[in-house]
């Protein structure tokens, strides 16, 4: 079996070269190092930062119909009372309660034969979140808790994933499963920052600094003869925190201007698309956003009209604007939920929860643009080509923002495939 | 060696005849007059002894042969870890100074750190045995059952929330097992017996009732935390590269529990028991064999043969057939036949785990590492040290205190965590040199209330009611915030170290820490501003927050430090206080 060194934390994967550099025996598990007195943490060069990949996950909780989205079947027993129209690729419709969005299509592409086999909320939100099926004896870390492992830049002070979802706040350490709490997503609970960020009121930055030149100080007597990876992270966390608390206005949507608050809506839906942007461009490696209440057991065409009057505009300008600014390519987008809804319109005028037949929208990270993969038949009720599930929509994630999902994680002390053996990428949508 | 009372023999008993053991001891007990009891006892002893010359328990009721290794245990451990380094030609670190071993040793057995008053006596204490006392008292106080009580909370329920089971009661349970130093395999037997409908035991039954009573998730359990082998891979197919992790093994151990589910009777929904049903069997075929053909699997331990099972005729399975909001009950039971089983002294993958569990309680980490990963590729690093360590744990009847006192004994566990000049690493698995644990997040809040002063003044508070459950209601109130920003997340295992964005900002900005280090009558920051001379200041901080004295050099800075900040100075005292909370020396006990 191999023995892995240290805490397998990727902060320690940079030092680990110069510290194996002087060492004998080699594969020994290492617990102390002295004499290591300059650790340096390389910064990110500018190149680096550039092809840094990004994951931007909108998960729309209750599950979206396809049928009033990507993959409407207009004047058929299950349509619908909505029409499709035309979108910026020749030929490909989409419903048109999305107008915004359907300008957009030339950059995303949508996978239409889902079939997730899964109708419990929960379930389906573990399956698609996660590429497995929800395992009593075993949970899996959720696609931004990968990213954040596998693919942040370990020595950047802003987490590696951050919810932005509408209620409250504070670290899902579930998401995370065995990569540990490190990994887990911190959520902003409409638009307020993390727990503790801002400095309180009666602690001046010249008080906070001088307490902790007394920690660094008693720091470096007790590490001089017992430096081990644990006290490295410790110490990192601190000077990530502290950058942090200087950089808190990164979370503060209100720093961007006017006039993109007025483009992207001042509804909550709005700002958080405009704050997801916000901690893309300041290097964020995953932002999930949250847009609620698509559940529409009820009243569904009256729910849709509503959800996605409110995501149509905002999640288009969003698109536009990472395009703009160059960032698409190097920006992984997924719109998904638990699963669709049925197409059999239920005596509420309402949808209930269908797996086997809806459609996930990506975007960006070299994704085929404009592409439509797969299909479902006439009336929507079966998936009749490219039918795939969760697994492979998860080794499609990890294989564009550059991640073997065949691999084992690294750094962990047992061999855990990062994608379930049983799915493959969706080749023909990687370029 | 101690026993509690009369389980001596039943020790021996049951290390050498597992057949007695299905009938159980209250069985044992209530057939047979007391008096014929000694007089069975005596006899099954006589015959058994023979046998078993090496697994003699040292009952001072039996005759004993002279033990085959007369040494104490910590003796022995230092001998094998010794040599180990010998051959290798490594010079271990230098021991511990007094005050380094004393807060180890009161963070390992008590999860806090030492009063002021408790570490001036033992640093001032000049016996050449304090140690031992030391170890000794802290073994035998309420704290170290309390502690006992936290750590096993967290390795048997992973912080899974409670739902059919109160945390309370579950906690009072394990602490009252530990205050009565219950031998391991007898608290185990209760866990895996429990099915929640006996009040009196009912919350040993959270080890299956708070997991859903979900077959594959106590199958995997089971192998993970008591057999210390996680079988998770083996549910599909034969681990590839591990030849002792066998599909057909899994399904032995989940066929112990495919029968089980968990009962809700309708008139009291909250009193769900873990039932079982008289049917049901268990196959499985691999996911690597093309048109592979089920296997059945009945129940057996990992390694072990399937027993036979009785066969009864069509409607003759049930002592209580099913029926409408009847619990059902089988004629034969397979779950039960689990604590029968698995616990045992001769079960030697149950007594390593343990052994090897306890091992890295004290000394940071297992001699296998990780600890459910026991098998042949993962060896341990002192194989006949590990061996060892189980065989004498069974011999002296699963008494974990004992254990764990020649563990705290040994001059492994005493070595300073400061690596030998001109020593530039050591390898974690030489136990060369003592290691930094991290604090668990009880260890940390505990000791950072302790540090602070908050402790002592709820000790003030309580005057003559103070005791240790007293005093425990008023500081446990403090410790959620801790947790539950630096606790694993539940149903994992407590992962390697890991620091967090949010932990960190806790600890630099968080109102709870802030509002401790503030003056409040009687904490340390109170104390401090009263006493005037620099020297002595010095002294009570480092003593209160870090258990020993200042070097010269700490007192000299501090000393400067409020000399030059006059004006400010309690201001810069709590600037000092933060500073060693947030210090790698306060994180980890080392």
């Amino acid at each position: 079996m191999e023995r892995y060194l240290t805490c397998g934390a990727p902060e320690h994967c940079l030092s680990r070269r110069s510290l194996l550099a002087g060492m004998l025996g080699a594969g020994a598990g290492l617990t102390h190092v002295a004499g290591l007195s300059h650790f340096i943490q390389p910064a990110l060069a500018a190149d680096l930062a550039a092809q840094q990949k990004r994951v931007l996950i909108f998960f729309m909780a209750g599950g979206l119909s396809q049928l009033e989205s990507w993959d409407p079947k207009p004047n058929t027993d299950t349509g619908g009372p909505f029409r499709a129209i035309p979108t910026s690729v020749p030929g490909t419709h989409i419903c048109e309660l999305l107008p915004f969005t359907a300008q957009q299509m030339h950059r995303l592409c949508l996978v239409r034969g889902v079939n997730t086999a899964e109708d419990d909320h929960g379930k389906g939100a573990v399956f698609m979140e996660t590429g497995r099926r929800d395992s009593p004896a075993q949970r899996y870390p959720a696609l931004g808790s990968v990213v954040s492992r596998l693919v942040a830049p370990p020595t950047s002070a802003l987490p590696g994933y951050v919810h932005i979802q509408p209620g409250g706040g504070g670290v899902n350490k579930a998401d995370a499963a065995f990569l540990g709490p490190k990994f887990a997503s911190i959520t902003i609970g409409n638009g307020q920052p993390p727990a503790n960020l801002l400095r309180p009121g009666d602690l001046t930055p010249a008080a906070d600094q001088q307490r902790n030149d007394v920690r660094l100080k008693a720091n470096q007597r007790f590490t001089a003869r017992r430096r081990t990876a644990e006290t490295e992270a410790y110490g990192a966390s601190y000077d990530q925190a502290r950058q942090l608390v200087e950089r808190a206005d990164v979370f503060d949507v209100t720093k961007e201007s006017a006039q993109d608050q007025e483009r992207y809506g001042s509804h909550d839906f709005g700002r958080h698309c405009l704050l997801a942007r916000r901690l893309l461009e300041q290097g964020l490696t995953c932002v999930k956003v949250t847009h609620t209440n698509y559940d529409s057991h009820s009243e569904n065409f009256d729910f849709h009209i509503e959800q996605l009057g409110e995501f149509d505009r905002p999640f288009a300008t969003l698109i536009d604007d990472l395009a703009q600014r160059g960032m698409l390519d190097s920006t992984l987008v997924i719109v998904m939920s638990e699963f669709g809804r049925t197409p059999k319109i239920n005596h509420l005028f309402g949808r209930d929860h269908w797996s086997k037949a809806w459609s996930v929208m990506l975007a960006g990270c070299g994704l085929q643009k404009g592409a439509v993969i797969g299909k479902t038949n006439e009336n929507g009720t079966a998936v009749v080509d490219r039918e795939v599930d969760a697994r492979h929509l998860f080794h499609t994630y990890l294989r564009a923002v550059g991640t073997d999902g065949t691999a084992n994680y690294p750094g962990l002390n047992r061999p855990i495939p990062i994608g379930d053996p049983a799915g493959e990428a969706i080749e023909e949508l990687l370029a | 060696m101690r026993h509690n009372g009369g389980s001596a023999y039943l020790t021996l008993v049951r290390l050498r005849d597992p057949t007695v053991l299905g009938r159980g001891r209250t069985a044992m007990k209530s057939s047979l007059p007391a008096q014929n009891r000694v007089r069975w006892l005596a006899a099954m002893l006589a015959r058994l002894l023979p046998f078993v010359p090496a697994l003699v328990c040292s009952a001072d009721e039996a005759p004993r042969p002279a033990p085959p290794a007369a040494a104490p245990l910590h003796e022995l451990v230092d001998q094998q870890i010794g040599a180990a380094l010998a051959s290798k030609g490594i010079a271990p670190a230098a021991r511990a100074g007094d005050a380094e071993f004393l807060r180890r040793v009161y963070l390992d057995l008590t999860g806090s750190i030492p009063t002021l008053g408790e570490a001036k006596a033992f640093l001032d204490d000049k016996s050449p045995i304090k140690r031992q006392q030391l170890v000794d008292r802290l073994l035998n106080s309420p704290e170290y059952a309390r502690q006992m009580q936290r750590v096993f909370d967290v390795v048997l329920m992973e912080r899974r929330p409670a739902q059919h089971v109160g945390q309370a009661p579950w906690e009072e349970y394990l602490r009252n097992a530990f205050a009565a130093n219950k031998p391991w395999d007898a608290l185990v037997r209760e866990i895996l017996a429990a099915d929640g409908a006996d009040p009196n035991l009912r919350p040993a039954a959270r080890f299956y009732l708070d997991r859903g009573g979900e077959p594959n998730l106590l199958a995997r359990d089971v192998g993970r935390l008591f057999l210390g082998r996680d079988m998770q891979c083996a549910q599909c197919h034969d681990h590839p590269l591990v030849a002792t992790y066998l599909q057909t093994d899994y399904y032995g151990l989940l066929a112990f529990f495919n029968r089980s589910f968990l009962f809700t009777p309708k008139t009291e929904p909250k009193a769900v028991v873990f039932a079982e049903k008289a049917e049901g069997d268990v196959a499985f075929k691999s996911v690597f064999v093309a048109n592979a053909t089920d296997q059945p699997a009945r129940p057996h331990l990992p390694g072990e043969k399937e027993a036979d099972e009785p066969q009864f005729e069509k409607g003759q399975e049930y002592a209580v057939a099913p029926a409408d909001d009847v619990r059902p009950i089988p004629k034969y039971s397979r779950r039960s036949q689990l604590p029968v089983v698995l616990p045992r002294g001769e079960n030697v993958a149950f007594r390593r785990n343990i052994a090897n569990r306890l091992w890295a309680l004290m000394m940071g980490r297992g001699l296998v590492h990780p600890l459910d990963m026991q098998h042949d590729a993962n060896p341990p690093s002192h194989p006949a040290l590990l061996d060892l360590l189980g065989e004498r744990f069974a011999v002296m009847g699963f008494d974990i205190k004992a254990f764990l006192r020649e563990l705290a004994l040994s001059e492994t566990y005493q070595r300073s965590s400061e690596l030998p000049p001109g020593v530039e690493a050591l390898a974690a698995e030489a136990f060369a040199v003592a290691p930094l644990k991290p604090l668990s997040a009880e260890q940390l809040g505990l000791a950072a209330l302790q540090a602070t002063g908050i402790t002592d003044v709820y000790r003030a508070s309580l005057g003559p009611t103070l005791n240790e459950a007293t005093l425990h209601e008023k500081v446990a109130a403090n410790l959620p915030g801790f947790v539950g920003v630096f606790a694993g997340q539940a149903g994992q295992p407590e992962q390697d170290f890991q620091s967090t964005l949010e932990q960190t900002l806790f600890m630099a900005n968080g109102g709870v820490l802030r509002s401790w280090i503030a003056p409040q009558a009687g904490n340390l920051v109170d104390r401090l501003n009263r006493v005037t001379e620099p020297a002595a200041v010095a002294e009570q901080l480092y003593l209160c927050v870090l258990s020993r004295l200042p070097t010269a050099e700490e007192a000299a800075e501090f000393t400067a430090c409020l000399q030059a900040r006059a004006q400010d100075r309690p201001a810069a005292i709590q600037e000092w206080i933060w500073a060693l909370l947030a210090s790698d020396e306060f994180r980890f006990n080392h």
